[in-house]
């Protein structure tokens, strides 16, 4: 183990009746850093942090946290672990300081620590007026508060956030984000699952993209972007967008054509060439340009490209799956 | 060891306050642990079956029985739905210890419905206990007992209506096969013999020694001996269930 890694993950592999979940993966989290863990629905990221958190075996491979072995130390790894699960988990039926009291219980937090930590916590996500009351009374957005309090309870140097604001108002989401960052900066190392890719291009020093169990990349945002420079974006409105889609798609110099809201964005191997192209097209077919702007590829455009899958029809398929599951 | 011992026995301690917090010191419970084994010991008295020198030990069994097997059964499989079970599994905490805690929080809730049931039963029927302490004792091992044959229901089952479905296959017939209104020996043989493998069983005749005897019988530290066995085992291989269930 490698003192500059917070985690370490060699040759790990999950089956669950004989169907490959996680097959074969490798990889490290560096100490203090936000290490983003991205891939669409079905992919293996949910399985790949439940191994990490010893809540389930893996079928072979090993897991190192914090120096420890997640499978022959299992007690000793968990005691540097905060887990943020993607649904809240915490005690309905008691009030948000019990819950509170009881993770710092589990932890062994001494008890003259366990109250002036409680505090703090509920003071700094806004919860301190609250604390008496019952849990279950909590909006999301407050629940989601408490639950990354109760993880934070006993200070984890590593803290594993899965799709912390999923779901959240612009605030919350903000507040969360803020906070990921400010606990980084005290040292903590996070892991984060989204599937806000933009959240993870702001919020990450490095990235892991999964993808049918397997990693298929792992690196900084910067250099996943650069991997799939070789296209070039445009960016362009039109007073009118129907049926533009289809005849920009059939432009020769445009590899690929996607549809923003009242944008087009063009793939196309060279933007000089392509723009007074576009400007002729325009101008053919009776068009008015309202804006026009060259884009570099984001790292959703590095997501897409990896995956196959684009980052909506992920999210769609996320919250499909939630209204399901709250229908079961 | 023995520091890692006490470090489980304190979390232990812990997760079954919580329980007793979330799930057990409700007007309902109290309310089911009481009304089953009173319905049934009425059911008994109108066919004119029971002993009633045998229902103090029988019915205060049977209470502990209901009370601690109706929350135990679910404890573990509604922590599972609603998800906090995962805030167990990942805090530094072994199985055993997530699961001798949720077995002390039914264990207390047993000692309080056998002292419910107890004191007005004795005071009703006129009965005198011989020996307080031993009837103590005896409670405080049918309770762990009851307490951890609930657990292991909950560990098997993946959904409340399941472990409620499995504790009641595990309950009711005991109440046949026990001798809790009667006496063991009015029992065809072949079920005396499927007694013998029954907690209640023991339960109800420790109870009945420490109600009529004031000496420390061999049948009475037998009884003790099986209920603590049953009581390792159930709880060992709940944590195994779960084990399994999670890998």
């Amino acid at each position: 183990m490698s003192s500059e890694n917070a985690i370490e993950v060699t040759d790990l592999t999950k089956r669950y009746d004989g169907i490959i979940a996680v097959g074969n993966i490798t990889f490290h989290v560096k100490k203090d850093e936000i290490f983003g863990f991205l891939g669409p629905n079905g992919a293996g990221k949910t399985t790949t942090v439940r191994l990490l958190t010893g809540l389930t075996r893996p079928t072979s491979g090993t897991i190192k946290v914090a120096g420890f072995d997640m499978i022959r130390e299992s007690n000793n790894a968990k005691e540097h672990l905060g887990v943020v699960p993607e649904v809240s988990n915490i005690y309905d039926e008691v009030s948000a300081w019990d819950n509170l009291i009881f993770a710092a219980q589990l932890y062994r937090v001494p008890r003259d620590e366990r109250e002036n930590r409680a505090k703090e916590l509920l003071e700094l996500f806004g919860l301190y007026e609250r604390r008496t009351d019952r849990a279950g009374n909590f909006s999301k957005g407050m629940k989601r508060r408490l639950t990354i309090a109760a993880a934070l309870i006993h200070k984890p140097g590593i803290l594993f956030l899965d799709e912390p604001t999923s779901g959240l108002d612009v605030q919350s989401s903000r507040m969360i984000r803020n906070l990921t960052k400010d606990l980084n900066k005290n040292g903590a190392t996070i892991f984060l699952t989204t599937h806000y890719i933009e959240e993870a291009d702001q919020l990450c020093q490095r990235v892991a993209i999964i993808n049918q169990g397997k990693i298929v990349a792992v690196d900084n945002p910067e250099k996943l972007k650069a991997s799939v420079e070789k296209h070039q974006i445009i960016e362009v409105s039109f007073d009118q967008t129907q049926n533009l889609e289809r005849k920009l798609a059939s432009l020769e110099y445009s590899s690929k054509v996607v549809q923003v809201g009242d944008k087009f964005r063009l793939h196309v191997r060279n933007t000089s060439e392509a723009v007074p192209l576009l400007v002729d097209f325009a101008r053919e077919n009776g068009l008015k340009i309202i804006s026009i702007n060259t884009l570099n590829p984001s790292l959703e455009d590095a997501f897409v490209e990896m995956t196959g899958l684009s980052s909506e029809v992920m999210a769609t398929e996320k919250e499909q799956g939630k209204k399901v599951a709250s229908l079961g | 060891m023995a520091r890692a011992w006490a470090d489980s026995l304190i979390k232990a301690f812990y997760i079954a306050k919580k329980d007793a917090k979330v799930y057990y010191f409700k007007a309902p419970n109290f309310t089911y642990g009481l009304l089953i084994p009173v319905s049934l010991y009425l059911a008994f008295s109108m066919a004119g079956e029971i002993n009633s020198k045998l229902v103090v030990a029988g019915l205060t069994s049977l209470v502990m029985l209901f009370g601690t097997t109706s929350i135990e059964a679910v404890a573990v499989v509604l922590e599972k739905q609603t998800g906090t079970f995962e805030r167990l599994l990942a805090a530094p905490i072994s199985l055993f210890t997530i699961v001798l805690g949720k077995a002390l929080a039914g264990f207390f809730f047993g000692l309080i419905l056998a002292a419910v049931v107890l004191f007005p039963l004795v005071a009703v029927s006129g009965t005198v206990v011989m020996n307080p302490l031993l009837a103590v004792i005896a409670i405080a091992f049918t309770s762990m007992a009851f307490s951890a044959l609930g657990i292991i229901a909950s560990a098997y089952a993946k959904w409340v209506p399941e472990a409620q479905m499995l504790s009641n296959f595990l309950r009711f017939p005991m109440v046949f096969l026990s001798g809790t209104f009667t006496a063991l020996e009015t029992l065809p043989s072949q079920l005396q013999v499927v007694a013998r493998f029954l907690p209640l069983t023991y339960s109800v005749e420790a109870l009945r020694s420490s109600v009529g005897e004031s000496a420390v019988t061999y049948t009475y530290i037998l009884d003790i001996v099986v209920l603590a066995l049953f009581s390792i085992v159930l709880l060992v291989l709940s944590a195994k269930i779960l084990e399994k269930r999670i890998a």
